[in-house]
This record gives C-alpha cells, structure tokens and sequence, in this order.
C-alpha cells in the first residue's frame, strides 16, 4: 500500500501515550460488552428455535397410510405438577421397519421403555405406585439420548407396544386445540411442531432480545465517539499540518475499527469462555445443550464484523466538524433543542397503544409490537424529558454543581438521556415483567384427577376407579364428569382426591391403566401452555433486567469517563483556579442522578401500566412479590450506576491534576 | 514598598531540567508585569510557582508578607479561588453556562446566592465591552469576546493578583491589543497586580515592568516605564 494514511494512523495510535490507551481502553470494553450481550441475545434466540426443532420429532406427522411404518402416539401425564411427556410406538405389520426416534438407537419393540436420564432418575426417587407404574416396564429401561431431548432436565419416555394395544388405537389426536396429546400413523420421525412447552421459547426470548437491543447499539456507538473525542484535539493538528479531510476520516475509521474489532474479539472470547456458565441458565423446560447455545462461526463473524463498523461509523460521524474545518473542532455553537413535537407523539403513541391493548384479543405477535412501540415512545420523549429537567432545574439551581449539571442537561438532553436510557429502560422492563405479571390462570380444580373417556361406559368406570383407588389406599370421591371439571364438555369420571401430592400422584398412576392413550389428567393439563409462557415472561424478564443493568452500568461508567476526557483542559483550568475537584465531581453525578431519579420512576410506572393495560385481556394481577423484586432491582441498578460513576472519579483527579502537578 | 507577592530564591527542576534556578522576584500592588523569554525558558513554571499552583523545589513564595508555599492543598485551593484571579490561553470557559453564569462562578463557589452572583458578574460585562453577550454561550462568543469573559471571571472575586499565561497566544493582533489594554486598565482599576507571561513585546509593552527569563533565572531587567 502506498498510501501514507495506513501506517501514520499506526504511528500515531501508538505514541498517543497513556490518555490514548485509556480511551482506546474504554471504547474497546464498550464493545466487548456490547458483543458478548449480542451473541447471549442471539445465542438464546437462537437456541430456543434449535430446543424447539429438537421436541418436534415427539408430535406425530401424519404419513399416507400406504407409506406409513408405525404407528405413534403423543400424551403427557403430570407427576408432581412437572410433566412426561410419553411417545407410544408401535410396528404396523407387514411394513418396512421403521426408523429409529432421535437419541434412541432403534425402534422400541412392544414392551421396551427408554427414559430420559431426568426421568429415570426420578423414577428411582418415588415409589413406583407413584410414578413408574405408569409405564409398562418396571425393570431394564433403555435411555433415551441427548439427540432425542431438548434440555437435560427433560422428562420424556418413550414405550414400544404392538399395534393394536389400546394406548395406540384409543389413542385421541388433540389436534390443533390440545397439543399435549397427538395420534398418527407415520413414516419417520421429521416432524415440524414442536412441543407445547418449546413453542413460545423463541417469541419470548424475541421479545427480550428487541427490548435490550437499542441500549447495546447505543453503547457501542458510544464507544466509537468516547474514542474519537480524544483524537479531536490531534486530528485537529493534523488537519492544520495539511491532511485532507479523507485522510482523517479514513484515519480515524480505521483507528477506531481497530478498537471495536479488538473489544468485539474479546467479547466474542467471553461469549466462547461463558458458554459452559450459560448452558446452566434455566429457561422454560430448563437448562441447555452448549450446541443448542453455540451461534456459530457465521453469526459469531457478524457480530463482531456488526460491532467494529458500529464503531468506526460513530467514530467517523462525530469527526465530521473537524474534517471539515480545522479549527471548528471546539464545541457545538447551539445547544441542541428539543421540540414539543416529541410530547405530542408520545401522547398519541401511548394514546394508540393503550386503546388497541383495551380492545383486546392480539396474538402474541401484536401484543409484543405493542410493547416496541410503547418502548420507541420513550425514546422519542426522553431527550425531551431531560430537555425540560435541565431549564426546570437550571431555574431554580442555587449551587454551583447543581447549575452546571442542569446546564449540562439541556445543553445536550440527547446525550444525557442516551447515558440514562439502559436503566430507564430496564426500568420499563423491571416494571413490565415483574408487577404487572400475566395471571392467566384457566383452572383450577386442586386435587381433581379427571379421566376423559371417548370410549367404554363412565358408569363402569366409576366403580372400577373407586376399586383401583381403594386397592392404591388413596382416599378420595368418584362420580361421573359434570361440566365444572377439568373436563368440561367432556364425558368422562371425576376423581377427587384428599391428601397432598404424593396421593395425587399414586391416584394418577392408579387410574392410568383405566384409559388407556388418554391419561389421567389434572388441572395443570389444560393450564399447560399458559404456565410454560408464564415461566418464560419471568425469566426472560429477569435476564433482560440483569442485561439491561450491564449495558446500563457500561454505558454510564462509559459517558462519565468520556466527560472527564473531552472536558479535561477546562476542568483542569478550573482546578488550577481553585474551583475544588469536589464541584465538579458532583456536578457529574447530579447530571446522571437527575434524570436518572425522574426518568427510571416514570418509565417503572409506565411499565407497570403498560403490563396492566395489555394484558387486561386475561385479567392481570398485580403481584406484590413482583413490587418487592422491582424495589430490590431498582436498588441495585442505582447502585450499579453509581459504582460506574464513583468508578471514574480517579481518572477525573488525574486528568485533572496532569498539568498542575509533577510528573510522577 | 512593600510586595503584594514575592519570590524569593525559587528553584524547579523536572528530572534533569531546571526550570527556575533561583529567581527573585516582586510583584506591588496594583503594578502589571510582564514575564518574556525564549520558550522552555521556565516562564509558565514561575507563574504556577507564583499562583500557589506548583510547589518549588526551594525558596518561598510570599503573599503580603505571609508565606503560602508550604501551605496545603485544600488552603492553597482555596486561595487561588479567593485571593487569584486567572487567566489562560483559552478553553478555560465552561461551554454550557452563559457567559454571566461562567462569570458568576466564583462568587458562588464561595456561597454567594446565585441572583446576586449573577447581578454582581454583570457588572463587568460593560466595562469589559460585552455589553449584551451576558446570555450567549462561549461558542457563541469571538476569541477576543471569550477571552474578556475569562478576564471578568478573573477580576470578579476581586482578586490581589490576576495571572495570565499567554492570554492572547490564539488571539490575532488586533484583537489581542484590544484584549491585553482591558486587561491592564481594569486590573489596575480593580485595584489588583497582573502577572502576566507573553511572548509578544507589544503585549508585554503595555505592562509598568517587563521581566526577561532566560533558563530559568531572571535576565536584563527592563525597566519599561510608562505609568
Ligand atoms: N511537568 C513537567 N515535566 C517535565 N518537564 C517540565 C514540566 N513542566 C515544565 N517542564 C520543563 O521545564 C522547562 C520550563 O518549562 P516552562 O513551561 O516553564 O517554559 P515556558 O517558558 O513557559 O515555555 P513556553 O514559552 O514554551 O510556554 C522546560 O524545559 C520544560 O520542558
Ligand atoms: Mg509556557
């Protein structure tokens, strides 16, 4: 390369000295934050679409009946409140052999159970009249492999029988409305839905992935400016010995993409190194396979190609002044307004969301652009919020530290609100996900076992289930199925048991052999998909909150050290006239903790409103667990920040005292 | 006549360099001074030495009689702030306060009410010619207006001595001319000294005294006589 740009941007970068490094430092750890958040976004993302394909061999998919080779089954049965899922094969005669399930090496011959390794070692810790005689082996379980299983926690059989056992011809399909409970004749084990308690893994994991997304963009491209706003004052000099604006351009992009590539290598290291940590975070049917996290080389390449052109690009847009003209470097003439316009859209947002959440009845896909919009809502009012904090306060300000952070405020209220936005906003989610948690509960029949019964006299059941009970010693009340029951509109016998769940559990296994291919349920069976979704909001919520803080914490720690650089000549001015490091070093807290205080409280409240408001479809209950978790995180996201802030005093006292005092 | 400030047998050295190699100096009252010398020569060391704000190796520095290079950093913090006034190249204006506010600073770091701060900055802003910029932010001002905004944050506390390190060095002539003879008459009108370090014999013309630094001792002495 002949170019003299390449190696004086080199030569540069390495004699900037110690200021240099600090800021390079910075801005790398911006990026490295921003990249590991990234890949954990995608990696669940991701993962929970894999965990999902990896359930859907269990639902049967219909083959034409002259290709079909066996026959399956889908139904899950409930023991302490955790559900089995139970895949029932079995040969058709006079068909090729059938293939082998996932994780299992061969078609189970009648007779033959495989267990998954969770569920085999529960069934060693209860009594098998609670739980192993539900099967019909009761010795010499196969196990059912990795391949097969979605989470290691999983509890999943699966039971070969002949062809013309009941549990496969009685068998009920549950079609589009049941999907706990399956019935096909097939040809081979691809099919395409995946288990009830997979199927929302990725929509939610989606939903926490777009609610941290700005916050990490805006970290990263922090990390571009606090990079270029060091270089000012030395490219600012160059452009004076004669570089054309190009040249500092390019010198600047490929300075601070160095920087962002080499934070975004070393968060994509972290991601690698956390894996193994990773796998051990539960989400919905638990923890996962380290393949299922693993995004990939392609994603892992795009992420940190994503994160150094962020940088670069942040970088080269905020070096445009002095490009242009050499000495219009110094500082914005005009502070940057903001308009009234931001109040009256943030209205109609709101006013939008609120009414289309009030006429009820979204998909999950509706319900969460809702949540975007009332998310963008507040990007849109914040600037404005802190805009009008900043002359409200600057009024009224009586010391000088609080002047200067009221100025501040409004001299840059885009600025000031991108510092506080990461908390604000996982404010907004703390609020979201925790208070406002969605009470859905459909049923609830505590100690009710119901039997479904498509086939066969109720009557007849009833007298052979108060026999199988009273043989179990299980102490409870048989009658036929009335609609308020599990069953609803269902035939079928109800069975009320007294005693806890040990007895629910032996009366289940008892009642199993009654009907079979349809298993004893109780009320966690029709409250199955909306318990799964539930778990997952907490989670999901809890882990956006605990990311949110990280990129919150980052970003503060980041812009105040940032503001210790680029203000380093007139803070250092400042103390050498005896203005006392103490002034300034409140003014930058003030500056974080005003908006901070105002914006967090509003954008909670708003949060918490939000969730009432778009779930009021399903009757929201206000948790108060959920205040005492949202209290608990408040706290500790202050503190966060703040240990952020106190985190740069040491480089505001040496920055500070560079000129003043001897080397050392 | 007595000193206001005095500098007795200064000595700095950083590493192998010495920068003051035991300087004598006074400063009266209501004098200006101007500081010259070739560039290394220890100029800006002396005046830091002077302000309390780089503690000499040896010697002493005096403030009516009273000795503040062995004060600590707190006190002499805290002297600056009440007793000095500063005034340097540029970039010393916070960007975000109008330019009253940047001149009320001092007044309320020493716990005058703001309303009255502010009341007492504008005074100086007739009298410094910035008649009507009260509002304006330093990035709204020209280089000579910022620079007589420095000079009224200097003189508002109403300080014994004002320091100026090159105060007009990113000024053009014109305007550093204008700057400088504002600097000198309201000083002196304040009541105050000026120490002041230039390159520029034109600048330093408009000082009483002109004191030449050559490798950190004090060179000719050059009487300038004008007042
Ligand atoms: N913090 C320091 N560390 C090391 N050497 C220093 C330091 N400050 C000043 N010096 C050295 O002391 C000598 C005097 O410096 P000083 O800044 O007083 O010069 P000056 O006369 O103000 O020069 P100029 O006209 O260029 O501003 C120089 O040789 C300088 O390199
Ligand atoms: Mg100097």
């Amino acid at each position: 390369m002949r170019s003299p740009v390449l190696p004086l941007t080199w030569h540069l970068a390495k004699s900037s000295g110690r200021r240099g490094l600090q800021s390079h430092l910075l801005a790398a750890a911006a990026s490295a934050v921003g990249a590991l958040i990234l890949l954990v976004l995608l990696a669940a993302t991701l993962g929970s679409a894999d965990r999902a394909d990896r359930t859907a061999w269990r639902t049967p998919d219909a083959a034409p009946t002259q290709r079909a080779t066996a026959a399956q089954t889908l139904t899950t049965t409930y023991v302490r409140d955790k559900p089995v899922t139970v895949v029932t094969l079995a040969q058709l005669p006079h068909r090729g052999p059938a293939p082998a399930p996932p994780g299992i090496d061969r078609f189970p011959a009648p007779g033959q159970t495989y267990l998954s390794p969770a569920l085999a070692k529960l069934m060693r810790e209860l009594p098998a009249s609670q739980l192993g005689d539900r099967f019909p082996t009761r010795t010499g379980y196969g196990t059912i492999g990795d391949a097969g299983l979605a989470a290691p926690e999983e509890l999943v059989a699966v039971v070969g029988r002949t062809s013309t056992d009941p549990a496969i011809t009685r068998a009920t399909d549950g079609g589009e409305v049941d999907l706990l409970a399956a019935s096909a004749l097939v040809s081979g084990f691809d099919g395409a839905s995946p288990s009830a308690f997979t199927a929302s893994d990725q929509d939610i994991a989606l939903l926490g992935g777009g609610l941290l997304i700005v916050p990490v963009i805006v970290l990263a491209a922090a990390a571009g400016r606090l990079g270029a706003a060091s270089r000012e004052q030395r490219l600012a000099a160059l452009r004076l010995a004669g570089a054309t604006p190009r040249q500092i351009l390019t010198m600047t992009g490929v300075e601070s993409a160095a920087v962002g590539l080499a934070g975004a290598l070393v968060g994509t290291l972290a991601y690698v190194l956390l894996l193994p940590a990773l796998t051990e975070v539960p989400y919905g049917i638990g923890t996962w396979y380290a393949e299922e996290l693993w995004v990939g080389l392609p994603w892992l390449l795009s992420v940190v190609l994503a994160l150094t052109a962020l940088t670069a690009l942040s970088a080269v847009s905020g070096l445009r002044a002095v490009a242009r003209s050499p000495l219009g470097v110094a500082q914005q003439a005009d502070p940057r307004r903001t308009r009234k316009v931001r109040l009256a859209l943030f209205a109609a947002i709101t006013g939008f969301v609120v009414i289309s959440a009030q006429s009820g009845s979204q998909g999950t896909m509706q319900k969460l652009g809702l949540i975007v919009l009332v998310y963008g809502a507040f990007w849109i009012l914040g600037p404005w919020v802190v805009d009008r904090l900043g002359r409200t306060v600057g009024r009224f300000a009586r010391r000088p530290a609080t002047l200067l952070a009221a100025r501040r405020l409004s001299d840059d209220p885009r600025g000031a609100w991108r510092t506080v936005s990461g908390l604000v906003l996982a404010g907004f989610v703390a609020g979201f996900f925790t208070v406002g948690q969605i009470g859905i509960i459909g049923v609830h029949y505590p100690g009710q076992i119901a039997l479904p019964m498509e086939h066969g006299n109720p009557r007849v059941a009833v007298a052979q289930a108060r026999e199988r009970l009273k043989e179990a010693e299980v102490t409870a009340t048989v009658r036929t199925a009335t609609p308020d029951s599990i069953l609803g509109a269902t035939e079928g016998v109800v069975v009320q048991v007294r005693g806890g769940q040990a007895a629910i559990d032996t009366a289940i296994t008892a009642l199993t052999p009654l009907t079979p291919g349809n298993p004893p349920r109780t009320d966690d069976y029709p409250n199955a998909e909306n318990t799964a979704v539930n778990k997952l909001i907490g989670q999901i919520g809890l882990a956006s909150l605990a990311l949110g803080f990280l990129v919150a914490a980052a970003s503060a720690g980041l812009t105040a050290a940032a503001t210790v650089l680029d203000r380093r000549r007139v803070y250092g001015l400042l103390r050498l006239a005896g203005v006392p490091l103490k002034v300034l070093d409140r003014a930058r807290v003030r500056e974080t903790a005003l908006p901070l205080v105002v914006l967090a409280g509003g954008t909670t409240a708003a949060g918490t409103f939000a969730a009432l408001e778009i779930n009021k479809a399903f009757g929201t209950s206000v948790s108060a667990s959920g205040l005492v978790q949202l209290s608990a995180c408040g706290v500790v996201g202050l503190a966060t920040m703040f240990a952020a802030l106190v985190g740069s005093r040491p480089l505001l006292r040496k920055v500070t005292e560079e000129r003043s005092q001897d080397p050392d | 006549m007595s000193a206001v400030l005095a500098g007795n047998q200064l000595t700095k050295t950083y590493g192998s360099t010495t920068a003051l190699a035991g300087v004598d100096i006074e400063v009266h009252g209501r004098e200006s001074l101007a500081i010259m010398g070739p560039s290394g020569s220890g100029k800006s060391t002396l005046l830091h030495t002077l302000a309390g704000i780089i503690r000499p190796d040896g010697g002493q520095v005096l403030l009516r009689g009273e000795r503040i290079d062995n004060l600590g950093e707190e006190r002499l913090s805290a002297l600056r702030r009440k007793r000095f006034g500063f005034v340097f190249q540029f970039g010393q204006l916070l960007p975000e306060l109008p330019a009253e506010e940047n001149v009320a600073l001092p007044l309320m770091l020493e716990g005058m009410p703001r309303r009255k701060a502010v009341k007492q900055a504008r005074r100086w802003f007739e009298p410094l010619g910035l008649d009507g910029l009260e509002l304006r932010r330093p990035g709204q001002l020209s280089g000579g207006q910022a620079q007589r905004v420095a000079i009224a944050r200097a003189l508002v506390i109403e300080p014994d001595v004002v320091f100026a390190d090159e105060p007009t060095g990113a000024l053009d002539q014109t305007t550093g001319t204008e700057v400088i003879r504002l600097l000198t008459t309201v000083t002196r009108d304040q009541g105050a000294s000026l120490v002041m370090v230039t390159h520029d014999a034109d600048v330093a013309a408009h000082c009483d005294r002109i004191l030449q630094v050559r490798d950190g001792r004090i060179g000719v002495h050059s009487p300038y006589t004008s007042a």
